[in-house]
């Protein structure tokens, strides 16, 4: 019988990755949400949570340590013959923790929670994860050395310590004997195994395990399968999906077996497209050194071939700097073009470098900062941010201020704006006060675990991340600046300079959601004034004063010691849930309709739609203290990329950056392809979007989900 | 100077190299049958109507926002335009730049030559759409403002060219001529329409003069499209529905336009590449 190449092999880990996305859709409904990598929960799968008597919540370390522990060794198991490296998650703790529940137990905040509901703001309070883990502190220990670390530090400390150290303890203990059930898995496959290609790497995975259940790795398929561990552990322990530069950490180990003749480039290609398959978490892809030289190696090159081999849903960054390798700009830009599954992505390292513009910041930690989250960046082991956690509905304050401005009888732009002003400092306060309770308390409540094991001085000082972090530079998002903007200059346009309608009218017909015929004018008559990335448009005018005003309120509202405050503009893809909360806006959208995307402008913006006005507009609406602003962009360019379309999207992206822009979430896409899939979404099981900061099936999507992807394109550049 | 435009549009992929700002011109002295900007026609400011999107409002004299009745047509001055092509400028790169199209860039060639001076002036890339159907010194002096021209070559056949435009060819064929003895480089370009100059033999006479222009840059055959149809109305012009031909017979097509040694692409694709 002939054997299975390593290309056979991932064509039919291809195949059964489509079939686990079919499988996850029927069992749970849309999942709006990143793929993950997980694998569908078997038949009668059932979790017991061991809540505290009277409790039905997790609290606490060793609540929280003990709760993993028996949800580790109640998860099922996961190995393929066809792959090299073990495990997979299908399931994870936060659905049984209640946090929110714990708060209201041991740390409310009721005297916060009106303000929250009336201005919609996500508070970030019980939000887990969402920093970074430093994995070289894992790969230089191994789960045997961070034992003895833990061990070390607990014995230097006094009792008060010790309920961190036992759990943290208790939690290392609980990865390992997750990894021991592989190998007898694994060694029970290897038995029954008759392919001998599939008993070689069996073998190989059986003999890595046994190594990586308690030493350092040190070979690249170790490395990987080490990073393979944490990264699934991790995921069930908090949903923690962020990554590393993986190509700049794992090139010692690749470059060393290779030349010590360990392992064959098709050997290390096999074992990087497992490691993509194995989870969603996100890497970057080169970017600069602490002294801005080029990361991009070897390796770089081979993760995107890896990818491309693999050619499904992966969240891939590449940081485009100004001494970016050309030809690995040029590779990842054909990635885009050729396999179109909305990765990579690009981040923009001079938007991002304006981090140093925060108090105290190290130039080499800016460096550092790397993308490892939907949206944004933190800087691995030294940043708690809670990034893409905290988030306030800036449409939800622009309609408070504009009720108010009704009631007050005296009616302009200027005194709309001073009005959201105002109340823009009210929502920030009420925002900051939530973040500095989740900061008080977050440690009591839900101990990062997992994470602190790679995180700085976690470990050293027995404290939370949340508590020792060096840097606490809390990102808080802005949701709906082109609602607002596009308000503003309806408002500017229609009333003010053309007055082509009155007040009193506009009142009328936002109360009324636009009704009649009357009503419906009115509102195409806003919807059609000028908007925000039209170019140098009323809108683009107002959406600069409004992000510049977000940015420098935010920036500069006094925390607390080393806390500090770090804006920018992202909805994540809760333009939905944040539209619900806003009644009818001047830019013409009705009630309870989504709010806009992140940074982006209305859809039909212009009539031609151009990606460079967009770019060129949310270029300048840039918060620039280092975190995101994106430019979401979903285009049919209608052009191949062999006559032009490559260097034509690459200078589209690189003129962004250049421009000051953080990061750009982009779907080349076929759009025939895409409004046949809207329709009948199962007939295409393998397309891949980009829906936000994340990638995922579009057959999982809800159809309003779809429907934001869709609404987003852009026909023609 | 100001000029009649109908609209800007930015960051075009599809008329001409790289990343492109496209200025339509309004006015044009053809008619042709299967025109798909048939908004860029008549040479004034007008109403364009799309009767399906009205909302029954009643309010249509103090003006219509639902799109049932758009006017079409703004005079703008040069600099106007400029600025919003400097907006575009960071994008271009060494391929990308303006293109002057229309409607008929050569009805308001003063307008025209001065916006493409001053595009020059700031180093932008230059390029004119244009019929060629206009006296030699109007074309030479609009041309020679241009990296590149894209004209059309509908039919060698006169009479034809007359019936489906309302102009003979004879002007376009002596101003290809002209353009080419400058050393412009030109795109030229055949709109393949069903039973009007899908013959093979008229392909063949088109590529046999062309293979004559030393700077043809490439010969583009378009495959019919009924955009102009489902355009809102204008009440000066309208389109006629036409078949489109099939992918098989593009296809045939350009392998004959290509036995003529020339470079040929269809629809943007490249068919085939020579260096002449």
């Amino acid at each position: 019988m002939k054997q299975l190449s390593y290309q056979d092999r991932i064509a039919l880990l291809r195949e059964k990755k489509i079939q686990h996305t079919l499988e996850k859709t029927k069992q749970n409904g849309y999942m709006d949400g990143d793929d993950y990598g997980t694998v569908p929960l078997p038949e009668g799968y059932h979790f017991e949570t061991p809540y505290n008597p009277g409790e039905d919540f997790l609290v606490g370390p060793m609540g929280n340590a003990r709760a993993f522990a028996a949800f580790v060794k109640n998860h099922p198991l996961y190995i393929d013959p066809l792959e090299i490296l073990a495990g997979r998650w299908a399931d994870m703790l936060p659905e049984y923790r209640h946090t929110k529940r714990a708060y209201q137990a041991y740390h409310p905040y009721d005297e916060l929670k009106a303000g929250q509901e009336f201005y919609n703001i996500n508070a970030g309070i019980e939000a887990d994860a969402h920093c970074a883990c430093d994995y070289r502190i894992g790969l230089a220990l191994g789960f045997g050395g961070i034992l003895e670390k833990i061990r070390h530090y607990r014995d230097m400390h006094g009792p008060e310590k010790k309920e961190f150290y036992d759990a943290e303890e208790l939690t290392v203990l609980s990865m390992q004997e997750f990894i021991r059930r592989h190998i007898e898995l694994a060694e029970e496959l290897l038995e029954k195994e008759t392919a001998p290609e599939l008993r070689r790497t069996l073998a190989m995975m059986v003999e890595t395990n046994k190594k990586v259940i308690s030493e350092k790795p040190e070979t690249f398929l170790e490395a990987c399968q080490w990073v393979a561990w944490f990264n699934t552990l991790s995921r069930m322990y908090d949903r923690d999906g962020a990554g590393f530069g993986l190509d700049v950490l794992l090139y010692p180990y690749y470059k060393a077996d290779l030349e010590a003749g360990r392992i064959t480039k098709e050997d290390a290609f096999f074992i990087m497209a497992n490691l993509l398959l194995n989870e969603t978490h996100y890497y970057q892809l080169s970017g600069p050194d602490t002294e801005g030289r080029d990361q991009t190696n070897p390796l770089s090159y081979m993760i995107l071939d890896a990818a491309h081999a693999l050619n499904i849903s992966a969240n891939l960054t590449v940081r485009v700097h100004d001494n970016i390798d050309p030809e690995f700009m040029k590779k990842a830009v054909w990635c885009l073009f050729n396999d179109r599954n909305g990765w990579p992505r690009f981040s923009g390292d001079r938007g991002l470098m304006n981090y140093m513009k925060n108090d105290g910041i190290e130039l080499a930690d800016a460096r550092s900062r790397i993308a490892v989250g939907c949206n944004w960046m933190a800087i691995p082991g030294l940043e708690y941010p809670l990034n893409d956690c905290v988030k306030i509905n800036v449409a939800r304050v622009f309609e408070v201020a504009m009720q108010e401005m009704e009631q007050s009888g005296s009616f302009s732009t200027e005194e709309l704006f001073e009005r959201l002003s105002a109340h823009l400092d009210r929502a920030i306060d009420i925002t900051a006060k939530g973040i500095n309770h989740h900061l008080d308390y977050q440690h009591e409540i839900m101990p990062e675990l997992v994470m602190n094991l790679m995180m700085k001085d976690t470990i050293e000082k027995g404290e939370d991340i949340s508590v020792c972090a060096k840097y606490l530079t809390m990102g808080v998002d802005g949701v709906g600046l082109g609602t607002v903007a596009d308000s503003f200059a309806a408002i500017e346009q229609r009333i003010e300079k053309e007055h082509l309608l009155s007040w009193e009218e506009l009142f009328e017909a936002l109360r009324t959601d636009f009704a009649g015929p009357a009503g419906e004018r009115i509102r195409l008559m806003l919807k059609s004034s000028e908007r925000y990335c039209q170019g140098n448009s009323l809108g683009d005018k107002w959406a600069q004063r409004i992000s510049a005003m977000f940015a420098k309120k935010v920036h500069e509202y006094p925390m607390p010691g080393r806390r500090q405050l770090v804006p920018g503009w992202f909805s994540w893809s809760s333009t939905i849930a944040f539209g619900r909360a806003v009644g009818a806006t001047p830019d013409g959208r009705h009630a309870r309709t989504p709010v806009t995307h992140g940074a982006n402008p209305n859809p039909g913006f212009r009539k031609d739609g151009a990606a460079t006005a967009m770019a060129t507009g949310i270029a300048r609406i840039q918060t620039a203290y280092g975190n995101t602003c994106p430019l979401q962009l979903e285009m049919d360019p209608k052009i191949s990329a062999d006559e032009g379309g490559l260097e034509n999207v690459e200078r589209l992206l690189r003129t962004h950056i250049d421009m000051g822009g953080t990061l750009i979430n982009i779907n080349i896409l076929d759009r025939d392809k895409l409004m046949a899939a809207h329709k009948n979404p199962m007939l295409y099981p393998d397309l891949v979007v980009r829906v936000t900061g994340f990638t995922a099936y579009f057959a999982t999507l809800s159809p309003e989900f779809r429907q934001l992807v869709v609404d987003r394109f852009i026909d023609g550049f | 100077m100001n000029g009649l435009i109908t609209e800007i549009q930015r960051g075009s992929l599809h008329d001409g190299p790289g990343i492109r700002t496209v200025v339509f011109m309004k006015g044009c002295n053809l008619r042709c049958a299967w025109c798909h900007n048939p908004e860029t026609i008549f040479p004034g400011e007008e109403i364009l109507f799309s009767p399906e999107k009205c909302i029954g409002c009643g309010q249509c004299a103090k003006g219509c926002f639902s799109g049932a009745k758009v006017r079409s047509g703004k005079t703008v001055s040069v600099e106007e335009v400029l600025s919003v092509i400097i907006e575009d400028r960071p994008y271009y790169g060494p391929e990308g730049g303006v293109t002057v199209s229309g409607g008929e860039p050569a009805m308001q060639a003063d307008f025209v030559c001065e916006l493409l001076s001053r595009c020059r002036e700031n180093g932008i890339g230059t390029a004119v759409e244009t019929n060629l159907s206009f006296p030699s010194e109007t074309v030479t002096r609009i041309c020679s403002l241009c990296d590149l021209v894209m004209c059309d070559l509908k039919t060698m056949d006169s009479d034809l060219h007359r019936r489906y435009t309302g102009a003979g060819n004879e002007r376009i064929l002596e101003n290809m001529k002209k353009v080419g003895s400058l050393g412009i480089p030109m795109l030229v370009r055949t709109p393949v329409i069903r039973d009007v100059n899908d013959a093979e033999s008229e392909i063949d006479s088109i590529a046999a003069f062309l293979a004559e222009i030393p700077s043809l840059k490439c010969y583009e055959l378009l495959t019919y499209h009924p955009l102009g149809l489902s355009k809102p109305a204008s009440e000066h012009f309208k389109p006629q529905a036409f078949e489109k031909p099939t992918r098989e017979q593009m296809k045939k097509l350009a392998a004959i336009a290509a036995s003529h040694h020339i470079p040929v692409r269809i629809d943007n694709v490249v068919f085939q590449e020579v260096s002449k």
